[in-house]
């Protein structure tokens, strides 16, 4: 009813407007009436009804406030906010590209988060997916796999390995990882082909291409179905493409090969039955495989998520930094807020003429809320388009082993959407609902008379104003020292002593696919591959080994026993490296004492690292010494210098010992070349056609393995950093209008303190004071917090602590420069303010 | 000299119980405010028009375009039923307040 009555008003605009005009000139008519009938003359009748009658336009005014044509005075009121900030351009601009900002970045970084951690494996009931393999055992049997499938705990039970492998469609060579899958995978995740169709029993051949490779390498030819690529030289066809956000079950597969269940795989990909509890279904699977495993021995189930980070690092990280973007959120619809209290506020004079023509403050507070909520969807639009532009760039920037840790591809969808949107009404709510309030105050008697009068800040706009700017300092303050110190500790992780030289170094993990390890063609074959590799243009040296550097030795834990008289065992993590004597020349790694391996050295030979000698034998040389471990007695040829692996990860880098090398199936193959080396695929390309019958395991740059440990610092530090950045410049620019405004409305006082002999100097001081105790005040809480924090960032320090002084010093210099810098201005205008300007405005 | 602040809702109460006695447009709402009350109360345009707006607007009267007999367009209002039972409520609302207030008085 209300509601049609105002619709009506609106539809019916004019003539509403006419009638009421008609009511209101009717009353007016009457009145005069009235006065001529008791005997006034027309003229003065009209005089004396016009007289009584107040305001016809307030009466207008106040009617249509209460009448109704809300729907048409917001209309108006959305016009009028349209002029308003089109004729302030610079205003509308800086508000709402720091909303844009706002809502970009925290959508940005809420993508990542559900990408990451929220949502990781972007399938139907995720919780009920998992991997899961039986633990002590390398591989699943058939029967247990079979019997999975049968068993009442499992919807499905199927297998999945991936692989790198070579790829060759015509004459483009390119290594992809490649899936072996059993066809039922599909049907578990719910995936469908874009083009051609799944496995079916007609060719066991075929492969399913993922529409990334399709496009790169078939520039998404539609025609490709039935078309042969090789891979790893064995010819396949392809059957069907499969869309781009299926992504299993790594992150990066590209194509899918057919897997038989009778191969028996480490790991099983499982989806549990639904409605059944956890521990039930577990302990139905164990049962399961215990009834058809013949070894007859205990069965434990290890169950697996899908995908997700699951890294004490990225695990704290990516909430930590979502946290980060919530502050800068924070801190920006702070700047807007006071942004648009000190235009409001300065805006008073307009607000008052309003007030005094009639207009409720109500309808003020209510045209002050449109122009916010017009900044608002200006500001929405902005960050829309600024989160889809970041979230591409984290997409091309994001390191690959970030990435690589979630099955949902980073994408702006829905979900995030809903956050932008939520973000851009709570950033505008936040920003445009106070200054509303604040700087509509005012009744229209009073604010007739202060009309062009320039008086101080009132005291509510102050207070909330300089409250904001603290708050917004201690964020920033908060962030600039948790950036510090991330962005210290990832620099410490670039530029810590590595003990070696892995620029220039790739390796190559191959087997040979021997039959006994004592084959004697096994070390013929080894010299030609060498030969091979050495005639490779840029290749200096070669070196064999069974682990390579960083932490690819054989964990070695236990009891190490020196052989000093009375002495205590040592009991600690070493990586073992079972190395050619080229291995130290090519890695750069050296000997201090002692030699390196010769041919005819025996077996129990080693060489160790200064940090595993020092644990040993803390007072002594090394070199000729002998320790036991387990049952073996070793004996110290060499000394060699540490190597280090810089990670936040403290238990990573443990002391090293090598063994001498000794021929075996899967060995490592290390290339040091100029500069730097052919990508792997060259490598792989080379052995794929002159020894067929060699797998090649893994290839790549030795640096990539110490990138991947750099890869969360480097984005968290780099994140962090622009954060921080953001955050001081938003509270500098914050403190500048506010500093500006203040300024501009105590013209008047600064005249008069000028008039009575205030030096410019003094005059600036009261400027410069202001920003300097809310930045002294901001510093202060923001250091509490910051305090607060410690336990959560000190597991992603490397090298640095929250005591750390050249931090301190960065966020403390910075903080206070650009207070100055935000203030100079401000206080160069109070300085200037000529009296008799002032006295001639006046 | 006639008070011309009241509470909101009296003046809700004044107008309903004007209309009340029969459909009239806003000045004679206004006169007959004043006559009956003796020249106690005296509303001005700018809260009637506005009140008359927003009783309309919630559905306690309903308003029709006239036009009177010196050929004038005159804006006649009539109480409607939900307006009747607004009446019936406010003046319950108003005898509790002005007993009340009345027993305060009469205790000094």
């Amino acid at each position: 009813m209300a509601f049609l009555s105002r619709l009506r008003a609106l539809l019916q605009r004019p003539r509403v407007a006419r009638e009421l005009d008609d009511e209101l000139a009717f009353h007016l008519e009457m009145e005069t009436q009235a006065h001529i009938a008791r005997g006034v003359r027309p003229d003065e009748a009209r005089r004396r009804a016009l007289a009584t009658f107040g305001g016809v336009v307030q009466t207008r005014e106040a009617v249509r406030d209460v009448r109704a044509l809300s729907i048409e005075s917001l209309w108006q009121d959305m016009r009028y906010a349209g002029r308003t900030l089109g004729a302030a351009p610079g205003f509308t601009l800086a508000a709402a590209g720091m909303l844009a900002l706002a809502i970009g970045i925290t959508t940005a970084m809420f993508t990542v988060l559900d990408s990451l951690i929220l949502r990781p494996v972007p399938f139907r009931d995720p919780d009920q997916l998992a991997r899961v393999h039986l633990e002590r055992r390398p591989r699943i049997p058939p029967t247990v796999l079979r019997a999975w499938r049968e068993s009442p705990a499992f919807e499905a039970a199927e297998l999945a390995r991936r692989d790198s492998s070579l790829v060759e469609a015509g004459a483009t060579v390119v290594t992809a990882t490649v899936a072996t899958v059993t066809p039922g995978v599909f049907d578990m995740l719910d995936a469908r082909p874009i083009r051609g169709r799944l496995f079916d029993d007609s060719a066991r051949d075929g492969v399913l291409m993922s529409e990334t490779l399709w496009r790169s390498l078939f520039d998404a030819d539609p025609a490709v179905i039935g078309r042969a690529i090789r891979v790893d030289r064995r010819p396949l066809t392809i059957v069907g493409i499969l869309p781009a956000h299926f992504r299993f079950p790594t992150a990066a597969t590209a194509l899918w090969r057919r897997l038989e269940i009778d191969n028996a795989g480490q790991y099983a990909y499982v989806r549990f039955a639904k409605g059944l509890p956890r521990e039930e279904a577990v302990r139905l699977a164990v049962d399961a495989a215990e009834a058809v495993d013949p070894g007859g021995a205990r069965v434990t189930l290890g169950v697996y998520p899908l995908a997700g980070a699951q890294d004490t690092y990225s695990t704290r990280a990516v909430p930590l930094l979502a946290a980060g973007v919530g502050l800068v959120f924070l801190i920006l619809c702070a700047n807007v807020c006071s942004l648009l209290l000190a235009r409001l506020t300065a805006r008073r004079r307009e607000f008052s003429m309003r007030a005094a023509l009639g207009a409720s403050r109500g309808r003020l507070v209510r045209q002050a809320l449109v122009e916010s909520g017009a900044l608002g969807v200006l500001g929405i639009a902005g960050g829309v388009g600024l989160a889809w532009a970041l979230v591409s760039l984290a997409r091309a920037l994001l390191p690959e082993v970030v990435v690589a840790q979630s099955l949902n591809p980073l994408a702006l969808d829905g979900r995030a959407m809903a956050v932008s949107s939520a973000a851009g009404c709570a950033g505008t709510l936040l920003a445009g609902l106070l200054p509303a309030w604040l700087g509509t105050r005012f009744d229209a008697q009073a604010s007739l008379r202060v009309i062009d009068r320039g008086t101080t800040e009132s005291r509510g706009a102050r207070a909330l104003t300089r409250t904001l700017l603290v708050g917004e300092v201690a964020l920033a303050c908060t962030l600039l020292l948790g950036g510090a110190l991330l962005v210290r500790s990832f620099v410490n992780l670039v530029t810590a002593d590595r003990g070696l030289q892995a620029a220039g170094v790739s390796m190559m993990w191959i087997n040979l696919r021997a039959a006994a390890p004592a084959d004697p063609a096994l070390e013929a074959l080894v010299r030609a591959i060498e030969d091979d590799l050495r005639g490779l243009p840029g290749v200096q040296l070669v070196a064999w080994s069974y682990g390579v550097p960083p932490r690819g030795g054989v964990q070695g834990s236990g009891d190490w026993f020196p052989d000093a008289p009375n002495s205590a065992p040592i009991s600690m993590h070493v990586d073992r490296h079972i190395v050619s004597a080229e291995y130290f020349q090519l890695y750069g790694i050296q000997i201090l004492k002692g030699r390196t391996f010769e041919p005819s050295d025996p077996r129990t030979s080693v060489i160790v690292s200064e940090r595993f000698a020092q644990a040993l034998w803390p007072d002594a040389d090394a070199v000729g010494r002998t320790f036991r471990v387990e049952d073996a007695s070793l004996q110290v040829i060499g000394l060699a210098r540490e190597i280090h692996y810089p990670s936040v990860d403290r238990g990573v880098d443990v002391p090293e010992i090598y063994h001498p090398f000794t021929l075996q199936s899967l060995p490592m193959v290390s290339v040091r070349c100029h500069s730097s080396c052919p990508d792997s695929a060259v490598f792989r390309h080379l052995l794929a056609v002159r020894y067929p019958e060699v797998r090649v395991q893994s290839a790549g740059a030795i640096e990539r393995d110490y990138a991947r440990e750099l890869a969360w610092p480097r984005v968290t530090a780099a994140l962090a950093g622009a954060f921080a950045v953001i955050a001081v410049l938003a509270s500098a620019g914050g403190l500048f209008s506010v500093l500006l405004y203040t300024v501009g409305r105590r013209r008047r006082e600064f005249g008069i303190r000028t008039a009575l002999g205030a030096s410019p100097a003094q005059l600036r001081k009261i400027v410069l004071g202001d920003g300097l105790t809310v930045t002294v005040l901001g510093i202060v809480l923001g250091s509490v917090a910051a305090l607060s924090l410690t336990r959560v960032v000190e597991s992603m320090q490397y090298g640095v602590t929250m005591s750390d002084g050249l931090s301190w010093a960065i966020v403390l210099g910075l903080l206070v420069t650009t207070t100055l810098a935000a203030a100079w201005r401000p206080a160069r205008t109070a300085a200037r303010i000529d009296p008799v300007v002032l006295l001639r405005e006046e | 000299m006639p008070k011309t602040e009241y509470l909101q809702g009296a003046l809700d109460l004044l107008i309903l119980k004007t209309l009340a006695l029969g459909p009239n447009h806003g000045w004679g709402v206004q006169q007959r405010i004043q006559q009956v009350s003796r020249e106690t109360l005296s509303v001005s345009q700018g809260s009637l028009y506005p009140a008359l707006h927003r009783l309309e607007a919630a559905g306690f009267l309903s308003s029709e375009m006239t036009t009177s007999e010196n050929n004038r367009k005159a804006r006649v209002y009539t109480l409607t039923a939900a307006g009747r039972k607004r009446l019936d409520a406010e003046t319950e609302d108003w005898r509790e307040f002005a007993l009340a207030i009345r027993r305060l008085l009469q205790v000094g």
